[in-house]
């Protein structure tokens, strides 16, 4: 997201003779065009996504379009059996790892922030978590330690599309 | 009170360098749904409304001083929900722009300054960049069905590049290998760059904009050095 607005502000006139793509058109490009399959009998567990905040609610803001219908597509693609966190999408509720918080040293605080996201996931009773974030991916995998939630599997989206490749 | 005495409270209120600020501060209507709703609201007896209201009465150093707005995430939650369309995430992050470059927390300066200085956070130089993404690379052909696996590293004209996260070249190199199968999948003609290769910009989290710039425009440089026809955005 950084590098993206900071394409727009600073160097708009490169962006005039690059494409680009975000990760969720890229994928369902390739979905859609037939250049991979996927098998979605690979993962029978019930699973949840988590919308990381600079893909939704400020992507929105700052691009004009929040990236919440992509990858609920993508899951759709490669699972059977997934369930939305409440509340979700421009209403969903951070990890707590983004702006920066995993490397300020407030880790208690840090912690402390993100019970709220840990109870979304356990009201859901989903063992894997699908997250298409960096940051919240290192974020969840560190408070599940923590939120005595061991079990829960935190998986990329594009890990899991390369996972049901066939 | 009597009107003098308001006229003189009110001017001792100094609003300092915020007075200038665009962020619509001053149309709080201290309604409060900002701080319900933001899950860092208590830390620090701080929450989203105190900061807006400190900021637009000018309370400079103590804002400045906070812990709070490097607790805070920058998830613009709040924002999202204030009636008064009041930009809070900006407001964070030019709080923070304020802080000492020398007293912002953790070690957030310090990949700055490395990412400034070597092009990247890790200060992880070329060859071992090269040497980690093919170790990798020979470990991902051991796979079946991805014998022919090879990473092509600055390829010309490439159809696609894309940057890599600082961690998946230290702590998590495992973690490159997904976007690698799909790619190989796809059949694409892909490219990463053994230059500017981070897609992190950790001067968004320290509101050092200038920093931030620098980091983007060596990113825009790379890719029409490498006439590239498409960035895909990692990060």
């Amino acid at each position: 997201m950084a590098t993206r607005s900071g394409f727009e502000r600073w160097y708009p006139e490169a962006l005039k003779k690059l494409g680009t793509y975000t990760v969720f058109d890229l994928i369902i490009k390739y979905i859609k065009e037939g250049r991979i399959t996927l098998d979605k009998s690979k993962f029978d567990m019930l699973i949840t996504y988590h919308d990381p905040c600079h893909y939704g609610r400020k992507a929105e803001k700052l691009f004009g379009h929040g990236y919440f219908e992509e990858p609920r597509w993508i899951l759709d693609q490669c699972v059977e059996n997934w369930v939305d966190l409440y509340p979700a999408r421009d209403n969903q509720i951070c990890c707590g790892g983004g702006g920066g918080a995993l490397t300020t040293g407030y880790n208690q605080e840090r912690i402390y922030y993100g019970r709220k996201k840990m109870e979304q996931i356990k009201a859901t009773g989903a063992t894997m978590i699908v997250v298409p974030c960096d940051s919240c991916h290192s974020q969840l995998n560190n408070l599940k330690k923590e939120y005595e939630m061991d079990n829960l599997q935190v998986k990329y989206l594009w890990e899991l599309v390369a996972d049901c490749l066939i | 009170m009597s009107n003098t005495s308001e006229k003189f409270l009110i001017n001792l209120l100094d609003h300092g360098c915020f007075k200038s600020w665009t962020f619509s501060q001053d149309v709080c209507l201290t309604c409060g749904i900002c701080s319900s709703c933001c899950p860092a609201s208590g830390i620090d007896g701080f929450d989203p409304r105190k900061l807006v209201r400190m900021v637009a009465l000018g309370l400079q150093d103590e804002v400045v001083e906070a812990r709070w707005p490097w607790i805070c995430t920058i998830c613009a939650k709040c924002e999202n929900v204030c009636p008064m369309d009041i930009d809070i995430s900006n407001i964070v992050r030019r709080v923070r722009s304020l802080r000492d470059r020398d007293r912002v927390p953790g070690v957030l300066q310090k990949g700055v300054e490395m990412a400034l200085k070597t092009g990247n956070i890790l200060g992880l130089p070329k060859e071992d960049f090269i040497f980690i993404v093919e170790d990798v690379a020979a470990e991902l052909a051991e796979e079946p069905g991805f014998e022919e696996f090879k990473v092509p590293i600055d390829k010309k004209g490439a159809n696609i590049l894309c940057t890599i996260h600082n961690k998946l070249v230290n702590t998590h190199t495992e973690d490159l290998k997904h976007w690698w199968k799909i790619f190989y999948a796809a059949g694409e003609d892909w490219t990463i760059s053994s230059d500017y290769w981070e897609g992190c910009n950790w001067g968004y989290f320290t509101g050092d904009d200038m920093a931030s710039k620098t980091m983007v425009g060596r990113i825009a440089e790379n890719l029409k050095k490498l006439e590239i026809k498409n960035f895909l955005w990692c990060e």
